[in-house]
């Protein structure tokens, strides 16, 4: 399997690859990690004419953390972001997710912001960043503008095609994070998975194939800070996610939609309790 | 739309210690290239999709798979296949010409086909160089990533677990 002809770019700046980008860009793919890419080229799913290799751009690999955000460059490998101490401590929910994310090899090379970008049904990362408030950093021929996750990664939303991701920005939520996944096999894209991330503050729940794009659940998170680290009850998780699951409902032929939303309730318990034997840094007020 | 005139980039990379060069189309893979322009025929192409790790190379010293990547992306680079092994495990061969993670596979029948087996020991290798003393749920988690499609988890698992120290 080859991919369709394209033509290959390799930007060394941010500018050069956003002129490159605004001469074509629909017509163009952005190559990061390229482990969600290349094999839709491989298979000719995705014909571009233009493939833009970023990686020879400087500085996108850096985790660096600012006042009250995490900010990681484009160019951040998921095998990164997961060993990271900074990420563990300010991002739990993230860290733990990013356990689930592909094998080892695929972590490696593969991208946080090209998983996200990419958003494919019923994937972790994508789930994550909506329910934490990610924003992320994107630059297009007019300049560099910070855009909400959800208003890339929810339903019918998407990036315009001559935008440019630079960033994401996570906010600082520490505390204890969990993350579990019911999947075919270890490493396949999930029937249903589940982000808990408990603070001082609040606690966050993000739910991904359940719905075709990831979902927040405010009011099943509400019920998690209240007693955690106990859990609430099946029947209570599944009357809150009543309220909270407004999107149209995921199923594939494998695995239809009943099923996985009968099966959310407890692939969120599984997932407070792994927060609640987590390492991370104590909640503090509990 | 115009028909695309495809250009031929000049390509330069280390493939187990020899120096390639070669000039391939940007939409050429590098595990195609492994096999056909540096005679790598150990890098197997199973899927295609970076699923079943069959063609898992060495890229300074990162495993990665070779159908996921342009044989552009490599230029620079060095490559380490199977035939780097010893190299990878950071010793000379043995007294019949394996390797210890060879000899250790060996031992604990750890392969029937074979084809999984050149993506399996070069990734394991740099597993094991950071990892001295993984567990088995450390190497279960390890093998994600690599099909053996004659089901030999329990023999992998058993060979590497052998060389645990």
């Amino acid at each position: 399997m080859t991919p369709s002809p394209f033509r290959y770019a390799r930007p060394r700046s941010l500018e050069e690859a956003v002129a490159l980008l605004h001469d074509r860009p629909t017509e163009t793919r952005i190559l990061a990690g390229g482990q969600s890419l290349v094999p839709l080229l491989a298979q000719r799913i995705l014909r571009p004419r233009v493939v833009l290799d970023i990686n020879h751009i400087a500085d996108l690999d850096q985790i660096v953390a600012c006042h009250d955000h995490i900010r990681m460059g484009a160019l951040v490998r998921q095998e990164q972001a997961r060993v990271s101490a900074v990420v563990s401590t300010e991002i739990p929910g993230l860290s733990q997710a990013l356990d689930w994310v592909a094998s080892p090899v695929i972590r490696a090379r593969g991208t946080v912001v090209g998983n996200l970008v990419a958003n494919a049904p019923g994937s972790e990362l994508p789930a994550v960043a909506i329910a934490l408030g990610a924003r992320f950093a994107v630059r297009d021929f007019a300049g560099e503008r910070l855009v909400e996750a959800t208003d890339v990664l929810g339903s019918g939303r998407c990036l315009a095609p001559d935008a440019l991701v630079t960033h994401v920005l996570w906010p600082r939520t520490p505390g204890r994070g969990g993350f579990y996944e019911v999947a075919r096999r270890l490493g396949a894209a999930p029937v249903v998975g589940a982000m808990v991330s408990v603070g001082t503050d609040g606690a966050r729940v993000g739910l991904c194939g359940v719905a075709a794009v990831g979902v927040a659940c405010p009011s099943v998170a509400d019920a998690i800070h209240r007693r955690f680290p106990d859990a609430p009850a099946t029947a209570e998780i599944d009357g809150l996610l009543a309220r909270d699951l407004t999107e149209p409902a995921f199923g594939t032929e494998f695995v239809g939609a009943e099923y996985r939303r009968r099966i959310a309730p407890v692939v969120i318990q599984r997932a407070i309790a792994i927060a609640g034997a987590s390492a991370g840094a104590d909640a503090g007020s509990h | 739309m115009e028909a695309l005139q495809e250009e031929w980039l000049p390509l330069s990379m280390t493939v187990d210690r020899a120096l390639v060069n070669s000039r391939v189309r940007p939409r050429h893979l590098l595990s195609d290239v492994l096999r056909e322009h540096a005679g790598a025929a150990s890098v197997h192409i199973g899927c295609g999709q970076g699923i079943c790790g069959a063609c898992t190379v060495v890229i300074d010293g990162v495993p990665a798979r070779a159908c996921l990547m342009l044989a552009v992306q490599a230029e620079g680079c060095r490559i380490q296949t199977v035939a780097s092994l010893a190299e990878l495990e950071g010793e000379s061969v043995g007294p019949q010409g394996l390797t210890r993670l060879q000899t250790a596979f060996r031992h604990h029948h750890a392969l029937q086909c074979g084809f999984c087996t050149p993506g399996l020991l070069v990734s394991t290798a740099v597993f094991l160089s950071r990892n001295t003393a993984p567990s088995r749920d450390a190497i279960v988690d390890h093998l994600n990533g690599h099909l053996c499609r004659c089901t030999g988890y329990a023999n992998i698992i058993a060979a590497i677990e052998s060389l645990a120290k």
